[in-house]
């Protein structure tokens, strides 16, 4: 019992769990609430979308602003490692 | 189960406004290529987000919501949430009643026949064209084929 998310929208996500893991000064909370939480957050900021995937369930994926910023972050990454590596 | 927990998460009233402006800025995509295939880049989107609404059971709802945005006030006439979503996202100087209810009529077309792992592009190209799934849904599903049966 999962929700289904593209791989972009997953990354994104995994961070965004981690750091409200940091957050939580111990207070414990269902894994899929928080998830559930971030999801309405995102999803209100522009970053996910819902759509119907090719077995008709409603699914997450990453909207195409957030595509492109994750490509940027991804090009900046390898240009500094290409950098580095001179 | 799995889509309880998607459903039981509200689309709120932000996330409705981000949606429209994703749909706004597709609409400017599309004026700014000169692909012929180019409506489809602003139609895509427009059938993805009625799509999930309409399974979620939400469509009417949220179309109401968003004519009110844009209205800034409640409306009282709301066309169908293909249509209400074109009204509110694109330029209704470029795109008069026929052509909105053309292209709403072809995408409940799609809504009805399109295998949910076909590109709607795709889908719609191979079915002859937008004119034609328009004419398509009214002969098939629309006020024609309801004059016939009755």
């Amino acid at each position: 019992m999962k929700f289904r998310i593209d791989k972009a929208l997953q990354q994104y996500l995994d961070e965004a769990l981690d750091a409200a893991r940091l957050k939580r000064n111990g207070v414990k909370r269902a894994q899929k609430a928080v998830f559930a939480e971030i999801l309405t957050k995102a999803e209100a900021a522009g970053d996910a979308m819902r759509y119907l995937d090719a077995e008709g369930r409603i699914a997450w994926k990453a909207t195409p602003r957030l595509r492109e910023v994750l490509a940027d972050l991804e090009a900046d990454a390898r240009a500094d490692d290409e950098h580095e590596a001179v | 189960m799995l889509r309880n927990l998607s459903n039981r998460i509200a689309f709120t009233d932000p996330a409705l406004k981000v949606n429209l402006e994703r749909l706004e800025q597709a609409w400017d995509d599309y004026q700014s290529c000169r692909d012929r295939d180019g409506v489809y880049r602003y139609l895509t989107p427009v059938f993805e987000l009625v799509s999930w609404w309409a399974h979620g059971d939400i469509a009417e709802l949220y179309a109401r919501r968003a004519m009110r945005r844009k209205a800034g006030r409640p409306v009282d006439h709301v066309p169908e949430p293909f249509a209400a979503i074109i009204l509110c996202t694109a330029d209704p100087e470029k795109v008069d009643y026929r052509t909105r209810s053309k292209w709403s009529r072809a995408l409940r077309y799609a809504v009805k026949f399109k295998r949910l792992e076909e590109p709607l592009a795709a889908f719609i190209k191979r079915k002859g064209g937008i004119n034609k799934c328009a004419t398509r849904f009214a002969r098939r599903l629309g006020r024609a084929a309801q004059n016939i049966d009755h």
